[in-house]
């Protein structure tokens, strides 16, 4: 066994982490708030879908993935106050009215025949936002100061990929004809181009080149 | 998406048939009657060894399994329906409570998951039984205490006197799949139904006249819930009451005793109400399949 005693240098030779970071303790404090809204009206709109839609399999995951998002909105609300955000309410906020909008088009089909256009809100528009949103967040802020929104970024993340995939072989399941292709794609446009106009989850600058 | 969601509405595919509960109460086949005639056993108790065992308990596992579908349709449009508040006005709730029903709509689509398989494993398509939409209507309330104490309380409470009826008749008729899928699915009910006495408890702390209500909206589901007896101390009834486990879910005493006692009247009117139907002078027509 190797001296106890003799000097180690303090990071492993594997241990690559970097000290500096993108994002001061405020800004990140707004991007944890505008994360937990958005997962917020993700899973209460997941929630309400479960009794619109008939398909039994889709019904199931959709209760599934609600709890998902409601997880991860109670770790972003257990960051705040962490980020010197003794109040989370008051950053519990949407990153502009563009999110506002967005989530209003995202939860406004409700009839029975509309699956593909619930499904494609979710995993086509809102999900892959959350991914990159969450990507560039881990890949920029400070490996060592806010190693706990990373560790919580990579929980979230795992849970998006996988939703993901079950949302997308939802949606492959469910398209029969191309007039339904057609269905998937409009509404996937119009959504995106409002999350567009939003500048994404956390307003412009979501995933940078702000 | 609509704030509130009527239970004419709610989605199926078309293997499933709904009824309504008074469709339900009306079918004799279901309600031992007091005529012992020699072909039915004394105790109507969902045992291995009453004849129509079998499927009977077919019938209730199809039951727990639509049953479920409703209880993640419940928690699930108790996510959305009432805006993140403070609880002060009966259009919100607090955030740990959505969280909480949230947590419930991934249990319940893991008990229909589970009820999917064992349906399969006992013999039985979907759709196979009727559907009663009862369970559903006590989660439309627009007081969300009000749903608590009529799904997590009086419904969930059922769901527990349910599972320990099916987890015995899994044991005693030698069948330790259906007593293992049994016995994880009550311990989630346990949980749902502690959540529901902690958030009524907590909600109400300020305001005993929304308790009061919420306490008297949980009476009246119970004794619905009861299935006009289905569930009761007598051996009348095919599901008994759980009393170890409803007590370790937050119940006193004086609760149990108080469903024990609405549960035999139930038992007791419906047991009024199908004989009418079986001599031809009730009011209703018997719809049920």
């Amino acid at each position: 066994m190797a001296d106890p005693y003799k000097p180690r240098a303090p990071f492993a030779p594997w241990d690559r982490r970097q000290l500096p970071g993108l994002f001061d303790v405020e800004e990140t404090a707004r991007r944890v708030g505008n994360y937990k809204w958005a997962e917020m009206k993700l899973f209460e709109a997941l929630g309400g879908w479960v009794a619109t839609v008939p398909e039994l399999d889709v019904k199931m995951r959709l209760g599934t993935h609600c709890y998902h998002h409601a997880w991860h909105a109670e770790l972003w609300h257990k960051r705040l106050p962490e980020l010197r955000e003794m109040n989370p309410d008051r950053l519990t906020v949407p990153a502009n009215d563009g999110m506002v909008a967005f989530v209003a088009a995202l939860t406004e089909p409700e009839a029975p025949e509309l699956t593909i256009e619930k499904l494609v809100g979710v995993y086509r528009v809102f999900i892959p936002h959350f991914i990159s949103a969450y990507t560039f967040h881990m890949n920029n802020t400070s490996e060592i100061t806010d190693a706990p929104t990373i560790r919580t970024l990579k929980l979230a993340l795992q849970d998006e990929f996988e939703d993901w995939r079950d949302g997308e072989m939802m949606i492959q399941s469910l398209i029969e004809t191309p007039e339904e292709v057609d269905r998937a794609a409009a509404h996937q446009a119009q959504l995106e181009k409002l999350l567009v106009a939003a500048g994404g989850i956390a307003g412009p600058g979501s995933i940078g080149g702000q | 998406m609509r704030q509130f969601f009527p239970v004419d509405s709610l989605a199926r595919d078309s293997r499933f048939n709904q009824i309504t509960m008074q469709q339900s109460q009306a079918d004799p086949r279901t309600v031992y009657l007091g005529t012992h005639d020699g072909k039915r056993p004394k105790s109507n108790r969902l045992t291995p060894a009453r004849p129509d065992a079998s499927d009977a308990a077919r019938g209730l596992m199809h039951g727990i399994f639509v049953g479920e579908i409703q209880a993640l349709e419940g928690a699930g449009r108790t996510c959305h329906d009432f805006e993140t508040g403070n609880s002060d006005r009966v259009d919100t709730v607090p955030f740990a409570l959505k969280l909480d029903m949230a947590r419930q709509a991934w249990d319940e689509a893991r008990h229909v998951e589970i009820s999917v398989k064992l349906s399969e494993w006992m013999g039985t398509e979907i759709g196979q039984y009727a559907e009663n939409t009862v369970l559903f209507e006590a989660a439309c309330s627009t007081d969300p205490v009000l749903r608590l104490a009529g799904v997590n309380r009086a419904l969930e409470g059922l769901a527990i006197d349910v599972f320990t009826t099916m987890k015995e008749f899994g044991d005693i008729a030698g069948d330790p799949y259906l007593e293992f899928c049994e016995d994880w699915m009550l311990a989630d009910e346990v949980t749902h139904v502690k959540m529901g006495s902690d958030w009524l408890r907590r909600v109400t702390e300020n305001d005993p006249e929304r308790r009061k209500k919420a306490l008297e909206f949980q009476s009246v589901v119970d004794k619905i819930f009861s299935f006009g007896g289905t569930r009761s101390d007598s051996d009348e009834s095919p599901i008994g009451l759980a009393r170890r486990f409803r007590e370790l879910a937050g119940f006193t005493e004086t609760e149990v005793s108080e469903i024990a006692d609405v549960s035999l009247r139930a038992l007791d009117e419906r047991k009024a109400f199908a004989a009418a139907e079986l001599h031809g002078d009730g009011g209703s027509s018997s719809g049920a399949s």
